[in-house]
């Protein structure tokens, strides 16, 4: 059998991509990255085996997206994309005149070339980072530019949905990039989901590139459906003094790597990644969680949290990485994972890669099952076991929920809990 | 009219290392109806918090003989929630916290854990009844927002824990050195808070060491506990001798045969 860069050839592509009327340099990084994929190897994630997935297709398509076919209303979205289809953008005037970009990345690339060119795949995740990297760079059908000027402060989280349009075969390859200039200060949630219930891939990144002084709220809450595989990686270059902190519900139905790692490159650079994530039936997630500090008095601190159920298997791994020189650096992780059933797998590995003598780092790691005297106390008070359970799960992953600005989707990403939960329980 | 009765109960407890068991409880005999209160006074290391985590039915506990009647029906195996639906409430000494659960949203779903499918408590009927009893215990409306018992001060807890017996309103509460840890300000506060439950639908267990608590509710009845069994029962002035002779000098009159865990 092939692999898919032996069947996506130079001109198949560079046809693709000009149908898509995408200026040189952007054709001319797919091409490149389609060599690079010959010699790269998929991100390792430690004590979690997946070399046997197929997470490419060979499949080069622009395909449209019915939106009738959804029935739920977006309106409140700041940016909506079906698939490789983008249904509506909706920016506040006052952001628009303050200079706030937000469009779909192709549109970006034809319309702001030098943002695009500049932040695209150069300064977070380089082409050549894996194997799915590349691959992401050379077959990419999607993606969302936001980008806020120097100065600009709002407060209204920036929310862009996207759907993965699995009504139909169509691997989602999406890249959103978010370029927040120095002194910026937003939110951003972005919520991903399926509709429909055909296997496919899901190759999701997003890069932001966090400016000198900027502060950044990430949210990151995943829906992904049982029939999608999904590679979703994220990382952030953090600027001198600039704060960047992400917050990801991992919350996939199907099979997932997650590759996420924030990279504090300036002085004074700081950042928080909070994961959560359920695990059920037999499904396998393996996530990195990485935090990397390359300037001098950079704070990293790393939060995993997960809730495995049934047969299914979830690998923390949380990597504090402080380079040679990073002094007066902190690397802060806490990895813990709660087993509702005695058939399911859970790892949480803590991982410190430490080049420098002046800094501070910590770790916790367990996988344990729920605290017998917090289901008592809760049962004393008249509450079911089930109930008692949930309210003690929720409150292990609450670290997490709270990150998140916004309450509707704190509720929303709650709901989806109790509903894993209440589904998970019942096939025990 | 409630009944809760303790019948010749043994209760023994195993230890986790040597799998020995230790026999705590030893023969005690007890009959709480509600409109009283009882006060069960003890040293150190008598048997009184297993007492009352026996009787809610925490597991590390054994019963090994004798029973424990709610309204005549044994409850012994029955899991803790079912005994809390029945109406038993036990005030912790030291309460669990929990992240993530709002103490508001924990305080609705004990209430509507006992109420039928379709007669849960309305949210307004909640807040009001909320609203009444934070200011009966001094609490700010704050509390109810944080998360159960998270960061809550030792005084914070107890109030919190008086704060669900008055939202829950059991019919009998078992309440485990609630004194313990409050200054005088938040001994009243808790004590206003046990006194505004008494009525002819509420009995109460109160578990202490010192008599303080007990000239702030006053109890019907008084119990000293000693090496796992009720040595004296008596009216409240029996906690005032107490207080006198101290629980050395009630053993030599009682001519008892026990070893106190902090005599010299």
């Amino acid at each position: 059998m092939k692999t898919v860069e032996q069947m996506i050839s130079a001109d198949e592509l560079s046809e693709f991509a000009r149908q898509n009327m995408e200026p040189d340099w952007l054709i001319e990084k797919r091409l490149l990255a389609c060599e690079q994929m010959k010699t790269l190897n998929f991100p390792n994630v430690l004590r979690f085996n997946y070399r046997n997935w197929q997470m490419t297709s060979d499949l080069l398509a622009w395909i449209k997206s019915d939106k009738n076919l959804l029935n739920c209303d977006l309106n409140n979205n700041s940016l909506v994309q079906f698939g490789q289809t983008t249904l509506s953008v909706n920016l506040a005037t006052e952001l628009k005149q303050q200079g706030v970009i937000l469009t779909d990345l192709f549109t970006a690339a034809r319309d702001y070339p030098e943002l695009v060119h500049d932040n695209f795949m150069t300064k977070a995740i380089q082409t050549d980072d894996n194997f799915l990297a590349s691959y992401h760079a050379a077959c990419l059908t999607s993606g969302i530019f936001l980008y806020v000027p120097d100065n600009v402060e709002f407060k209204e989280p920036i929310e862009l949905n996207l759907i993965q349009d699995s009504t139909q075969v169509s691997p989602l390859v999406s890249h959103t990039l978010i370029v927040a200039g120095a002194n910026t200060k937003f939110s951003v949630i972005q919520q991903i989901h399926t509709k429909g219930s055909q296997a496919n891939l899901a190759n999701a990144f997003v890069e932001v590139i966090a400016q000198e002084n900027s502060h950044v709220n990430m949210s990151s809450l995943d829906e992904l459906g049982e029939n999608t595989l999904a590679y979703l990686q994220r990382r952030a270059a953090v600027g001198r003094n600039a704060h960047v902190n992400w917050a990801i519900g991992m919350m996939n139905d199907g099979d997932t790597v997650g590759n996420f790692a924030l990279e504090l490159n300036g002085d004074g650079a700081q950042a928080k990644a909070k994961v959560v994530a359920i695990t059920k039936h037999r499904q396998r997630v393996g996530i990195n969680t990485g935090i990397k500090n390359v300037g001098k008095h950079t704070v990293g601190d790393i939060l995993q949290r997960g809730v495995i159920l049934d047969d299914s298997q979830l690998v923390f791994n949380g990597i504090g990485d402080i380079v040679h020189g990073a002094s007066g650096s902190e690397s802060e992780q806490e990895n813990r994972i709660l087993m509702m059933s005695n058939n399911a797998y859970g790892n949480a590995n803590p991982i410190l890669l430490i080049d420098e003598n002046d800094v501070l780092a910590g770790h916790a790691a367990s996988v344990g099952q729920v605290d017998q005297s917090q289901l008592y106390y809760l049962m004393s008070r008249g509450l079911s076991r089930v109930l008692a359970e949930r309210l003690v799960i929720r409150g292990f992953l609450g670290a997490v929920l709270t990150a998140i600005p916004l309450k509707t989707v704190q509720q929303k990403l709650i709901k989806i809990i109790e509903r894993k939960l209440a589904d998970g329980h019942e096939s025990d | 009219m409630g009944i809760l009765e303790i019948k010749d109960l043994h209760v023994s407890v195993t230890d986790d290392e040597t799998q020995h068991a230790k026999e705590i409880l030893k023969g005690v005999n007890l009959t709480i109806k509600t409109g009283e209160i009882h006060a069960i006074m003890g040293p150190n290391g008598t048997g009184k918090s297993t007492l009352s985590e026996t009787i809610m039915g925490a597991a590390a506990y054994q019963v090994t003989q004798g029973d424990i009647l709610l309204n005549g029906e044994s409850i012994v195996n029955m899991p803790v929630d079912e005994r809390a639906r029945k109406g038993l409430f036990l005030g912790m000494q030291y309460p669990a916290e929990i992240q993530g659960v709002t103490n508001a949203e924990f305080l609705r779903a004990a209430m509507n854990a006992r109420r039928l499918e379709d007669d849960q408590i309305s949210v307004m009927n909640f807040l009001k009844e909320l609203d009444k009893n934070l200011d009966l215990l001094d609490m700010s409306e704050e509390m109810t927002e944080r998360y159960l018992n998270e960061g809550f001060s030792g005084g914070e807890k107890k109030r919190n824990e008086i704060l669900q017996l008055m939202m829950i309103k059991p019919s009998f509460a078992l309440l485990d050195e609630i004194d313990s840890g409050l200054d005088i300000d938040a001994l009243k506060v808790v004590s206003k808070g046990v006194n505004a439950m008494r009525g002819d639908n509420f009995g109460s267990l109160i578990i202490t060491h010192y008599q303080r608590l007990l000239n702030y509710i006053v109890p019907d009845v008084v119990h000293i506990m000693m090496d796992g069994k009720i040595v004296k029962t008596g009216n409240a002035e029996l906690a005032k001798t107490l207080e006198v002779e101290g629980y050395a000098g009630l053993r030599d009159d009682l001519d008892l045969d026990v070893a106190l865990v902090d005599e010299n």
